[in-house]
């Protein structure tokens, strides 16, 4: 267990005015019980207005508003307190215990394509005839995604540039390359193909400078989080955010407005560890 | 002599009038978006008063039934919890958005304008085909055609044998006051460029409801507002005519141009209506059809009043068998499709059709459902100057307000084709209007 004290500004330049900017933010971690326990959050926007607080159907914490005066910089500052419990699958098992079945089915961005579906039911075979089907339903769902997780680790490569926002899981599998969205995806998607119930996660970690995006999958208990981008298991060095189908429930920043601009954004991210920090 | 025998003399004259107002009917047809004139027949369907009387009884409990199905899909989900529909046609169904999950409209009213589709068989019965209620359309053709054939010849309306249609915008103003939560009624239009634009101000101008383009809307501080040339009013209700995915860029579809920024947020606030409530397809998805009697039993405790057509789900074993082996005699639709789309009779398709449909229904079961072809009533028609048989559908108006009502009169479709039994006005049928009668 930890806890967790984390900045996240974002600032977005806009190369001429702009006006009648609506907009939705998902920069907010949330209590998950047995997870993690938000002890203080509080996220503040320039230019200042009035600022909603919402939830939406996952049950993520959206913050809602509208900068109608023309303006060039948007900018809004998360920051906070959280506890986290490092050891895995520590969910509240009785609220979890139902999984909704959109989590089990294709979504737009995460989808298998058939040579995806094939690397997927091959893993889960082999670890299924590893492990001996005596083994309890919970350790082999979360087994074959772990499995899962590790080859999708090994088959693909860190690498920016190469994806956008949207790009499908399917498509970053097949190039073979994507950054922490397309290795999720890639994740989710592998394993509905099988069964397991699958989420695209996102929110910060240790040590990471940039907005980060992970797994959860549902062991028939409780969810638990992988990372496949840095091949491991989710534990206490990361704050949870939101969650969704794939990238397109859950952007952190969503906005629309008036004027004809380019934009260039800025984030900086600071996760820092209360208990081992210098006083 | 039939009433209306006068009246069919002024059809030319009465098609002129809908011409000039600018009714028409938008299709898609091999790719290509066409507009063309909605065919007015002036002989018009007549349901006798105690008919209609069970019409309505069984329309309002249906309609009471989605309601509570929808409220039960994006809440508590007891009826998937208590296996009476099971949790893969629930969610499965494209009209299912979880960005609806937990929100609770104003009123609890989720449908407040439900267009049920339904045919009267050779035995009497009436059977509904489909359930409407995202943001069904044609309520004004039967409206301007009746104010149309009143004018044209008024002695047949003169003795009140039928009953007045005329309050539809009544009803319509009395269904967004019930759920306004404070400020304008406002009727949302894609914009006059938009097939039903004519519909959508129409409605607008009878409601006494403002008529607004999505650009002439905003939301600050969760409020949804509309602006006109000297200041901005809270708008309380919102009947939106655009469909759910263009609805806010915010919330669905981020390429969406037409929609309104964070209008789902001043809705999840409990700051505004929408009419219909987004998310509704999770109720009138072709699949989830074959579970609405069973909702009605489920939710209200009542016997059905009215009753669907046969209806098999290949996704169950037992159904499955029984498409494949008597598929030449079914019809077979697409959930995925709207609008007559993806509607294939097992009795016009050749060997070769049939076999790909069959693999296809093995491959993919949750696709399609099958039905028994119910043989519907024919209605008089005036083709060529001679009343000809031409199969007839009707879709009646329920409004969900302080109590769920049906507007006596409907939409009346029929096919173009003798030998036709499609009648969605997508594949090119006309219209008639739909008399109930007093007594």
């Amino acid at each position: 267990m930890r806890i967790l004290s984390y900045t996240f500004e974002t600032s977005i330049e806009f190369s001429s005015p702009v006006h009648d900017h609506d907009f939705v933010l998902r920069c907010m971690p949330r209590t998950r019980p047995g997870t993690q326990t938000v002890l203080d959050a509080h996220v503040m926007i320039a230019p200042n207005g009035p600022l909603g607080k919402q939830v939406d159907g996952f049950g993520n914490i959206l913050r809602v508003g509208r900068a109608r005066a023309p303006h060039t910089t948007f900018a809004f500052a998360s920051s906070g307190m959280v506890v986290v419990n490092g050891e895995v699958g520590t969910g509240d098992a009785q609220q979890e215990a139902w999984v909704h079945p959109v989590f089990l089915q294709p979504s737009k961005l995460a989808a298998a394509d058939e040579a995806l579906a094939a690397l997927a039911t091959s893993i889960r075979y082999s670890v299924e005839s590893d492990i001996g089907l005596d083994d309890d339903a919970e350790s082999r769902a979360w087994n074959v995604a772990l499995a899962l997780s590790q080859a999708i680790h090994a088959q693909m490569k860190y690498e920016t540039g190469v994806t956008n926002v949207n790009t499908t899981a399917a498509e970053a599998f097949a190039l073979g390359a994507g950054v922490c969205q397309d290795f999720s995806q890639v994740l989710v998607a592998a394993c509905r193909s099988v069964g397991i119930p699958a989420r695209y996660v996102n929110g910060l970690m240790v040590g990471e400078g940039a907005t980060h995006a992970w797994v959860e999958v549902h062991d028939g208990r409780v969810w638990r989080g992988l990372d496949p981008t840095n091949d491991r298991v989710v534990d206490d060095g990361y704050i949870t955010f939101c969650h969704g189908r794939d990238f397109l429930d859950i952007p952190i920043e969503r906005g629309v407005f008036k004027g004809n601009a380019a934009q260039e954004q800025s984030v900086i991210i600071r996760v820092t560890d209360q208990a081992s920090r210098k006083i | 002599m039939p009433v209306y025998d006068s009246l069919v003399t002024h059809t030319s004259a009465i098609n002129a009038q809908l011409a000039r107002y600018g009714v028409k009917f938008g299709l898609y047809k091999n790719g290509e978006f066409r507009e063309r004139l909605f065919p007015f027949d002036a002989v018009p369907r007549v349901i006798e008063a105690d008919a209609w009387d069970r019409l309505e009884k069984g329309l309002a409990q249906r309609v009471r039934a989605l309601n509570a199905y929808l409220a039960d899909v994006y809440g508590a989900k007891q009826i998937i919890a208590d296996g009476i529909v099971p949790a893969d046609f629930a969610f499965a169904s494209s009209g299912y958005l979880p960005q609806c999950e937990g929100i609770t409209p104003p009123g609890g009213i989720y449908s407040h304008i439900s267009g049920i589709d339904l045919v009267e068989g050779q035995d009497g019965e009436w059977y509904v085909l489909e359930d409407n209620l995202r943001i069904p359309s044609g309520a004004s053709y039967p409206l301007v055609a009746r104010d149309l054939c009143r004018r044209c010849d008024a002695e047949t309306f003169r003795g009140h044998i039928m009953r007045d249609n005329r309050d539809y915008g009544e009803r319509l103003k009395a269904v967004m006051d019930n759920v306004n939560c404070g400020g304008i009624n406002v009727v949302l239009t894609p914009g006059r460029y938009n097939s039903a634009y004519f519909e959508h101000s129409y409605l607008a101008e009878k409601a006494d409801a403002v008529l607004a383009e999505p650009g002439e809307l905003f939301v600050e501080d969760e409020i949804l507002y509309y602006r006109d040339a000297m200041k901005r009013h809270k708008v309380g209700a919102v009947y939106r005519r655009l469909s759910d995915e263009y609805l806010d860029p915010l919330c669905f579809l981020p390429e969406s141009l037409i929609g309104v920024p964070n209008i789902m947020a001043a809705y999840r606030a409990g700051n505004v209506a929408i009419v219909n409530a987004p998310g509704n397809g999770a109720a009138d998805d072709k699949g989830i059809y074959y579970f609405v009697p069973k909702m009605v039993e489920y939710y209200l405790g009542e016997k059905p009043i009215l009753k669907n057509a046969p209806t098999y789900l290949p996704v169950f074993d037992e159904d499955r068998e029984y498409v494949l082996d008597n598929m030449e005699r079914l019809v077979v639709k697409d959930v995925a499709e709207a609008g007559g789309y993806g509607v294939v009779f097992g009795s016009s398709m050749d060997a070769e059709q049939l076999e790909h449909f069959r693999q296809a229904v093995r491959t993919e079961p949750r696709r399609f459902i099958a039905q028994e072809v119910i043989d519907f009533k024919c209605l008089p028609t005036l083709v060529d100057g001679q009343l000809q048989p031409r199969k007839a559908d009707l879709r009646a108006f329920v409004l969900a307000g302080e109590t769920t009502t049906v507007w006596p009169s409907g939409l009346t479709r029929y096919a173009i084709d003798a030998d036709s039994s499609i009648v969605n006005s997508s594949q090119g049928g006309g219209f008639k209007d739909t008399w109930v009668l007093s007594r």
